[in-house]
């Protein structure tokens, strides 16, 4: 059976892309939620 | 802590990789596309074990009505819903080279894609209820309901004829598979499990974060 890499570079790859894109996502909506706390706390000192 | 996980599953991720794609040797009858099982069968099996948390939050939530609970239940579907994802799509680029197809209706392969329509819809639900307290009581019920498919889905294999290859791991007999070969599916399944525990840590503290925003 022929080794077919470009499966197997596809499969890794996306798993890599949906991985480590769903970390970014994670990490900006955290710094996001965190600044506006932050400033909502500021306002109401 | 999170931080730590992280790192140590970025280590255990490389060194997944390093196993899956150069130390495992090729298949015999599959060749190296076989190499796709090394994140295949670690994704389902975190998204079952991230289905069984679902359930177990979801019962504490309907006993005792802590947003703990709740927090617990929604990132652990979250992330059951990305890993099933991953398997669907791994399994389905696996089947091309294989069977010939992208995708055939055979019982695992239907059986997993209920599962991933039931926790998108289980997402989708907590998002549609204005009140917070009410979509978490309609969740819960559903993350119960739902787990009955988890056994469906590993036991499909067994229970019918299909083209899906009977389980690898967690099967009724001991599986025939290359001492490096299990090496490397073992690996890698400790760094998705990683990851899973990375990924919830940092899941709630979002949860937590949005909770207070929105107060």
């Amino acid at each position: 059976m022929p080794d077919h890499w470009g499966f197997v570079f596809a499969a890794y790859g996306i798993a890599a892309v949906v991985l480590f894109g769903y970390w970014r996502h994670l990490i900006r909506r955290e710094a996001e939620l965190a600044g506006l706390k932050a400033r909502r706390e500021a306002k109401r000192a | 802590m999170g931080r730590w996980v992280g790192w140590l599953a970025a280590l255990a991720l490389a060194a997944g990789l390093v196993l899956g794609l150069g130390y495992a040797p090729k298949d015999a009858v599959q060749g190296n596309v076989q190499r796709i099982m090394y994140i295949h069968v670690p994704s389902i099996l975190t998204a079952y074990l991230a289905f069984a948390l679902v359930l177990v939050a979801s019962v504490g939530f309907l006993l005792t009505r802590r947003t703990e609970w709740d927090r617990l239940s929604h990132a652990s579907a979250e992330l059951g819903v990305i890993f099933t994802g991953l398997t669907l799509v791994s399994g389905s680029i696996w089947g091309k080279p294989t069977w010939g197809t992208w995708w055939t209706w055979d019982a695992r392969l239907t059986s997993t894609a209920i599962l991933f329509m039931i926790y998108v819809g289980y997402l989708l639900l907590r998002g549609m209820v204005e009140d917070r307290e009410r979509g978490a009581k309609y969740a819960a019920v559903v993350g119960i309901v739902g787990a009955v498919n988890i056994p469906i889905v590993h036991f499909s294999v067994l229970w019918w004829r299909t083209l899906h290859q009977p389980p690898t791991i967690l099967g009724p007999e001991r599986a025939p598979i290359s001492p490096a070969m299990a090496l490397a599916l073992f690996v890698n399944w400790i760094a998705f499990l990683l990851i899973f525990l990375y990924f919830l840590s940092k899941r709630l503290t979002l949860r937590r974060l949005e909770e207070e925003v929105h107060a």
